[in-house]
């Protein structure tokens, strides 16, 4: 597969909805994508049909991000407390996600999309692996959104690997220990790879879905300082309406990061 | 003013909404760019236009500042149906959010008067450990703090972190924390250099307070531990090596260090920032945001926001502890 050249910069002019600033909108969001299973519940169809609903309003979501000037949009699709659902689900996820990188792959290509997946990829069969690793490497150049997702993954073993990771350094005398400090461990985890000039791998804006109030074992580390919104509407249903609802909603917080406003 | 979000779980809000002085001042603005400008300058000087200027919102169809004419009738009416249009929906969205502000008082002062079943008999089994978090603005009226944890223990709480990033807080209770420890005082006492040496003299509840350095920095000192034992070849690392399942630990068993979540959490333990896993977390401030709690401990924590701790309400603690008893968690599964 040939190598994207879609090395397209943000869109000049994006029209963005009223009430939306451009320059106070959240660089980096973060989704809890929660309620699949609830949605078809609710409508008697099987949870696969919600999952599949899920992944519809994903992409709706992609489209929107990249639309309005969102720099890294990081979505939480299956963690690693979800290994222990039945295996028929399991191996539909699984199946799901090959999918929705396949179908999509020319759209991320065409658009500028930046496909990246963090997690165990050790636990992921063999050809969810591959697909992701071909995906990457084809959309490596592309920077207008970074999509991030994140598939067998925790929140507590992001920041163990970090460890690990510097333990190697520190191994291989390329650090002391007494150097590791915030921002030596904020570079080892896995959502730095989203970091570039213009975002941070900490979401500004972490959205979860479905009426629950907590994150899950969902970036833990990178959530320090990020607006939560919580939204009773239910992943398949999340549309533009509730994007902006979300947006708004940042935009109208008062965040100071920990300082002091003057 | 309040602001209440359809379908979101957002508590009462302080927002931006234009108030009543801001409709006069649109009108004010209407007529300024409506009239001729020998007549406008002596009733709308420059601090008053600026000032009608900057309260009008931003939809508003502002005429170049140079085209002072006398606008023809039509247009007249046109724009000054529109401005009442406007004026109209806002006073609309106003009451309403006043209505909803006036709801949630009158909700809380019943659940405070004990006059709503349902908020009469908490379950709170299963609130074993409370955390809050405070802005550290507000985390110095003390007044406000204690009558804050006064609540909380006649709920039965038994368990209370308070974490603020500035570390107010500690500082605001480690003078007074002179009183005898519980006769049993359990296996949280041990878990973190915070409350031994915060510990309360109220019997019945324990108090942690935690700040920023217990958050993020202290994953970073733990890190720091872990990497010097591994690196002096600490026989501990060396056996959870082999006891953990990892598929492609085999043959690089002896080049790689492998970590668990327990190595972590024991790391945690050894510099003092361990503690337990709170069940729900009540976040007071202006921001919906957890301001660095300790991240390790908030993998399954719900989250509430309260809004500001200055206008916090006992009835609205109530409502959050009755919500929280009715959550039900699958952890994944």
């Amino acid at each position: 597969m040939p190598l994207s050249n879609s090395t397209s910069a943000p869109a000049a002019e994006v029209l963005l909805p009223e009430g939306l600033e451009a320059e106070s909108l959240p660089r980096h969001v973060a989704l809890v994508m929660d309620g699949n299973s609830r949605w078809a519940a609710a409508r008697g169809l099987p949870p696969t049909d919600g999952h599949e609903h899920g992944m519809r309003a994903l992409m709706k979501t992609v489209r929107l991000s990249r639309a309005w000037g969102i720099r890294v949009l990081t979505a939480f699709g299956f963690s690693l407390e979800n290994w222990n659902r039945p295996k028929a689900e399991v191996d539909f996820l699984m199946a799901l996600i090959e999918r929705f990188i396949n179908d999509n792959l020319a759209e991320f290509m065409r658009e500028g999309t930046r496909l990246r997946i963090i997690g165990d990829r050790s636990r992921l069969p063999v050809s969810v692996q591959k697909t992701a690793r071909d995906a990457e490497e084809a959309t490596r150049n592309n920077s207008r959104l970074h999509l991030v997702l994140a598939i067998s993954y925790s929140g507590r073993m992001d920041i163990v690997q970090a460890c690990r990771k510097l333990a190697q350094k520190v191994d291989a005398k390329l650090l002391r220990p007494e150097d590791i400090d915030e921002s030596l461990f904020a570079d080892e985890l896995q959502t730095s790879c989203a970091a570039d000039e213009a975002s941070s791998s900490c979401p500004d804006l972490l959205i979860r879905t479905s009426g629950e109030l907590r994150l899950s074992n969902f970036l833990l580390w990178q959530s320090a300082y990020s607006e939560l919104f919580f939204t009773d509407t239910l992943w398949p249903d999340f549309g533009e309406a509730q994007y902006l609802q979300a947006l708004r909603a940042f935009q109208s917080r008062d965040r100071r990061f920990g300082a002091r406003k003057n | 003013t309040f602001r209440k979000q359809a379908d979101s779980k957002v508590l009462p809000q302080p927002g931006h909404e234009l108030g009543f002085s801001n409709l006069i001042a649109c009108y004010w603005f209407l007529i300024l760019r409506l009239l001729p400008p020998h007549l406008s300058q002596p009733m709308g000087t420059k601090a008053m236009e600026a000032f009608v200027v900057n309260e009008t919102p931003v939809f508003m169809n502002k005429p170049p500042p140079h085209v002072f004419k006398l606008m023809s009738l039509p247009s007249m009416i046109i724009k000054l149906t529109l401005g009442l249009l406007w004026c109209i929906i806002h006073l609309a969205i106003s009451l309403l959010s006043l209505c909803s502000h006036l709801i949630f008082n009158l909700e809380c002062s019943l659940i405070s008067s004990g006059l709503l079943w349902k908020y009469r008999n908490l379950q709170l089994g299963r609130l074993k450990y409370l955390a809050i978090v405070v802005d550290s603005r507000e985390a110095k009226n003390t007044v406000k703090i204690n009558q804050l944890l006064y609540w909380l223990k006649t709920l039965g709480v038994k368990y209370v972190c308070l974490y603020d990033i500035d570390g107010v807080l500690k500082k605001l209770f480690a003078p007074g924390m002179n009183g005898s420890r519980d006769n049993n005082p359990g296996d949280y006492l041990d878990a973190s250099a915070n409350i031994k040496a915060l510990d309360c003299c109220q019997k019945q509840m324990t108090i942690e307070c935690i700040s920023g350095s217990d958050g993020k920095e202290g994953i970073a000192k733990a890190a720091n531990l872990l990497c010097s034992s591994y690196l002096n070849g600490d026989s501990y690392t060396q056996e959870n090596v082999k006891s953990e399942e990892n598929v492609k630990s085999e043959e690089n068993v002896e080049n790689e260090p492998v970590f668990t979540e327990t190595d972590m959490a024991s790391a945690l333990k050894s510099i003092g920032c361990a503690g337990p896993e709170p069940d729900l977390l009540l976040v007071y401030g202006p921001a919906r945001c957890h301001l660095g709690f300790p991240t390790w401990r908030l993998r399954y924590t719900e989250i509430m926001h309260m809004g500001p701790l200055k206008s916090m309400k006992y009835g609205a603690i109530v409502k959050a502890f009755h919500n929280y008893s009715k959550k039900h968690q699958n952890y994944g599964k």
